[in-house]
């Protein structure tokens, strides 16, 4: 599903390749854009890629030095502070900002127009002021009256017919097409959930089947860095210094809201503190406290640095939806699934976008009969945003449950039935390696009975409370990437150092040093002897970081930019060398005659050859190419130990074994990968943000009673990544970001269930839900 | 608060120049006490090994006074509530989380800062360790974990993992970096066993 836009007939040029992964190489066509390069491949020598190398920017984190948006200070600057509605639903009827702005200190204020207010939180006033202290204090002197409403914060009760509307038919949001009643939109049936066969007809066919209800609740990103901005008005000229995941998003968004000449906007991002998907928005899904601070900024005269606080951090910038999941799956005697119906509602809060359905749509693609229906739920809360793989961490915990619970009733190894239905070649490798490194045969044959298992080696005595378990869940994702409109640019200058720019933003990812090394490879250097500078709509554009297509949208014009300099330093070599330019490489800082490594120059020796100051290389993305995989799969396993006194659920390990095409650097993509198992347990076990049913606002918008995974939580986190060769651009780069947290939900309920044998179906798994679970599973 | 304003309240220091001070209602009773605010008050800090003057308003917490009036700005505000280790700093060796002091409460000690420990071209073991570790990802909680690693390791220099696990219990990563944080805390133990000691 590679998303890219229609382009005109561009001319192609033919590559054979050697794809696929080790053990299954094939040959491979691909039609490449005239001008790009032959695809990295399983043939290809490389020296600095898919090699480890530790982040370039880390002496400046570590040491404190690294300067983040919220850690930059302009002469003059004042601090700003948003105020949010206190109720959840209602009319504004008044506004009294008389006496913050009488407050000594306050140099500017700002206050919405708009009157419907439809949760607690969102945006009604902001004020500007000469400390963040008096700032505070100012926005408490706002007074705001409200005509309060009836409004609905559950997701169940909001789906009742007499429940409080969160919108008037005519003015609730989504696709016009879709059945709407009351506060539910849906079923969706485009896209993914368009389904295939008659699920009717395979369930009459199934000899076994199972049908469960699956529930989660909604999550916050709580990215450690808040949402925030610095708005700084030169003239006409607009300089933003925005935590974002997308500048060039922030660039248009705000130019737009300003109704100003997007040019006239810059928007840098050196380093970011942390989004998971909810800085995609030029300010926020529920908030503008962008637009509010280049407001504040003009009026006051003065740069204006706004950032939210935690509070505001869960209420306004999105989250992910709640889900309530109902799986049927039916399969013949020899496991084969005959259909498979996914139905969700779900509620993005305000918004729509609460769909599941994507790992039901995309895994086991085998299964004759598919039926999907996603439902949308408004509730009065925080609009959601994306969160790592939207929807599908939750999905695929609804439907890889419930194929736990067929294998169960099917008597058969829950691994093998995956075997069974399993259409991908690449997660078939991987069952085998992921199933080796967790040692699948030490589990509970019978789930809950540990004399079934091999938990000790043969040692007789576990502690009688405390069980342990062994699951396992898989998780899909696609090859989202950018093929046109991106760009790259390096320069080599006279004294031999090099500079690579990308608009891109790094996120935290490693993007900055995996683009470092993609250059590095065609330039013979190492990653450090390249200056990577980042983040900035003055460089060639970039993508947004979402979607996990940063990597893969830009490494290739990363490449391309370098080739080109590559080549130009190889000519000036060549004179040097007295030898021909095809006749030479570059590796180690040297540029040599590949046959004769000896008869060698330096790549600062080539470099001071050129006839100017710099050589100076732009380069823009190609298309990206049919190729060999279009999706990107995943399996985890999980080893949990359970407390059946306590409730407690405890980590023990956990391994990942995921496709991300080729991996630039190993290091830092098993850092993303192991932060997903973990992110993933978070919500497994502990994540839960609540909505007061009596105040309609949040209970727990902190970071000690919105609890995330903390050290003493942690187990122990494998990564083990699976190159694959063709992912479709000329560096066989894809995503992972997101992949690597589909599967994790799922495998913790699963190995929950094996150690037990008591099933909990509502996360997150909280002693009292497991104790629960233990105790309807020892009456059954 | 009547007033509405958080952290507005008056200090009295017990008797000029002592290292104690203590936070008290208007209106208690404490003889010889001095009275600061409500308006700004100047203070000096030792941070880093350097004494600095600065004028702030008595409310103001020693994270604040570090970030915006000292532009030290590697001790984080994330919770500002004590919740996630984000603005560890040192107050004479020991963490402390600066976001639940007042800058005032800290003066006569000795702070230090992420700043203080290490500079990119010379990093503390520990720091070097988390570099190789990759022990960061977005790298906003990195400080917070560095600060309250160096804490540990002072006390306990070569920590098994429960006790990393233990030293590190406040502090908050959501990029899920906590692995590769406990690698780093034990290779530099390692390391810092292995050099020959000095001083």
């Amino acid at each position: 599903m590679a998303q890219e836009q229609k382009a005109k007939e561009v001319p192609t040029v033919t590559f054979t390749v050697k794809a696929g992964w080790e053990g299954a190489p094939r040959t491979l066509e691909v039609k490449a854009a005239e001008g790009d390069l032959k695809p990295w491949d399983l043939d290809s020598k490389l020296r600095v890629v898919k090699g480890r190398h530790p982040r370039l920017e880390a002496p400046l984190k570590v040491t404190g030095r690294a300067k983040y948006t919220y850690d930059i200070s302009l002469p003059g600057m004042l601090w700003g502070r948003m105020v949010g509605a206190e109720v959840p639903a209602g009319e504004i009827t008044k506004i009294d900002t008389s006496k913050a702005e009488a407050l000594p200190g306050v140099k500017a204020v700002w206050t919405t127009e708009a009157r419907t207010v439809r949760f607690a939180g969102q945006d009604v006033a902001a004020v500007a002021a000469v400390s963040p202290e008096v700032a505070e204090d100012a926005a408490r002197l706002v007074q705001v009256t409200y005509d309060e409403k009836p409004y609905v914060t559950e997701l169940e009760k909001a789906m009742a017919t007499d429940a409080p509307l969160v919108y008037e038919e005519a003015q609730m949001p989504g696709n016009k097409e879709v059945p709407r009643r009351g506060n539910v939109l849906g079923p969706q049936r485009g896209g993914r959930g368009a389904g295939r066969g008659d699920v009717a007809k395979g369930f009459a066919e199934a000899a076994f089947e199972v049908e469960q209800t699956y529930r989660i609740p909604v999550h916050t990103h709580s990215p450690l860095e808040t949402h925030g901005v610095i708005a700084r008005w030169e003239g006409d000229q607009l300089t933003v210094y925005a935590s974002t995941q997308g500048i060039f998003t922030v660039r248009d968004g705000v130019a737009e809201a300003l109704g100003i000449d997007r040019k006239n906007v810059r928007v840098i991002t050196e380093h970011m503190g942390g989004g998971f998907g909810s800085k995609l928005a030029p300010s926020a899904t529920g908030s503008a406290f962008a637009i509010v601070a280049c407001r504040l900024a003009k009026q006051a005269g003065a740069p204006v640095k706004l950032m939210l606080n935690r509070h505001q951090e869960h209420l306004c910038t999105g989250n992910a939806p709640s889900a309530l999941m109902t799986v049927r799956i039916g399969a013949a005697k020899d496991g084969a699934f005959t259909a498979v119906h996914h139905r969700s509602f779900g509620s993005a809060g305000i918004a729509p976008g609460a769909g599941t359905g994507g790992p039901a749509s995309s895994l086991y693609a085998n299964t004759p009969n598919l039926k999907v229906e996603e439902h949308d739920v408004f509730i009065n809360g925080g609009p959601a945003a994306p969160l790592r793989a939207p929807g599908h961490p939750q999905g695929a915990f609804a439907l890889e449950s419930a194929v736990d619970e067929l294998a169960e009733k099917l008597g058969m190894d829950p691994l093998e039935l995956r075997r069974k239905n399993e259409s991908s070649p690449v997660r078939l490798m991987q069952y085998d390696v992921g199933a080796k490194a967790i040692g699948w045969e030490r589990r509970n044959k019978k789930a809950g009975d540990p004399t079934t298992g091999n938990w000790l080696g043969g040692d007789p005595a576990p502690p009688r409370s405390k069980k342990r378990g062994i699951g396992m869940a898989n998780g899909n994702w696609y090859v989202f990437a950018r093929g046109s409109g991106v760009g790259a640019q390096v320069k080599v200058h006279r004294d031999g150092s090099v500079e690579l720019f990308s608009g891109a933003q790094d996120i935290g990812t490693g993007f900055r040093t995996a683009m470092a090394m993609v250059a590095a490879e065609e330039l013979g250097l190492r990653p450090e002897d390249i200056t990577v500078r980042v983040g900035d709509t003055g460089f060639p554009e970039g993508p947004a970081s979402g979607g996990s297509n940063t990597t893969n949208s830009v490494a290739p014009v990363v490449r391309l930019a370098a080739h080109d300099a590559r080549t130009k330093v190889l000519a000036l070599a060549a004179a040097l060398l007295k030898a021909k330019p095809e006749e030479l490489d570059a590796a180690g800082g040297k540029v040599f005659v590949a046959a004769q490594p000896g008869k060698s120059a330096t790549f600062r020796q080539a470099a001071a050859r050129m006839a100017g100051e710099v050589i100076d290389c732009v380069a823009e993305r190609k298309k990206q190419y049919e190729t060999l995989r279009q999706d990107i799969a995943g399996t985890q396993f999980a080893e949990v130990e359970v407390d059946t006194e306590t409730g407690e659920v405890r980590m023990v390990k956990m391994v990942s074994v995921n496709d991300c095409g080729f991996p630039v650097n190993g290091l830092t993509a098993e850092s993303q990968v192991i932060g997903a198992m973990i992110q993933g347990a978070s919500w497994a076990l502990f994540e839960n943000r609540i909505l007061d049913r009596n105040l309609g606002t949040m209970v727990n918008p902190n970071l000690e009673s919105y609890k995330i995974l903390a050290p003493r939580d942690m187990f122990e986190a494998v990564s083990i990544l699976t190159p694959v060769a063709n992912a479709g651009n000329n560096t066989s780069t894809a995503g992972l970001g997101e992949p690597c947290l589909v599967p994790t939900l799922g495998a913790i309920a699963n190995a929950v269930y094996n150690a037990t044998g008591a099933r909990v179906r509502t996360l997150p798994m909280t002693p009292d839900r497991v104790l629960l679970a233990l105790s309807e599973a020892r009456r059954a | 608060m009547s007033n509405g304003f958080s952290r507005r309240s008056f200090l009295k220091t017990a008797g000029a120049g002592a290292a104690a001070t203590s936070l008290v209602g208007v209106g208690a009773r404490t003889e010889a006490a001095s009275v600061l605010g409500p308006g700004p008050v100047p203070l000096s800090l030792k941070v880093n090994g350097a004494v600095k003057a600065l004028t702030v308003e008595p409310r103001v917490t020693l994270l604040s006074a570090l970030r915006n009036h000292l532009d030290l700005t590697g001790a984080k505000e994330v919770c500002d509530r004590g919740g996630c280790g984000a603005c560890t700093v040192l107050l004479d060796g020991e963490p402390v989380a600066a976001c639940l002091m007042l800058a005032a409460d800290a003066v006569g000690h000795e702070i230090t800062t992420v700043e203080g420990l290490g500079t990119p071209d010379k990093l503390s073991p520990l720091q070097a360790a988390f570099v190789e570790c990759d022990a960061l990802q977005c790298g906003f909680c990195t400080p917070g974990f560095v600060v309250a690693g160096t804490a540990l390791l002072r006390k306990t220099p070569s920590p098994s993992l429960e006790q990393v696990k233990d030293g590190l219990a406040g502090n908050l990563c959501r990029c899920g970096t906590y692995g590769r944080v406990f690698e780093a805390v034990q290779k530099a133990a390692k390391s810092t066993a292995a050099a020959p000691r000095r001083g």
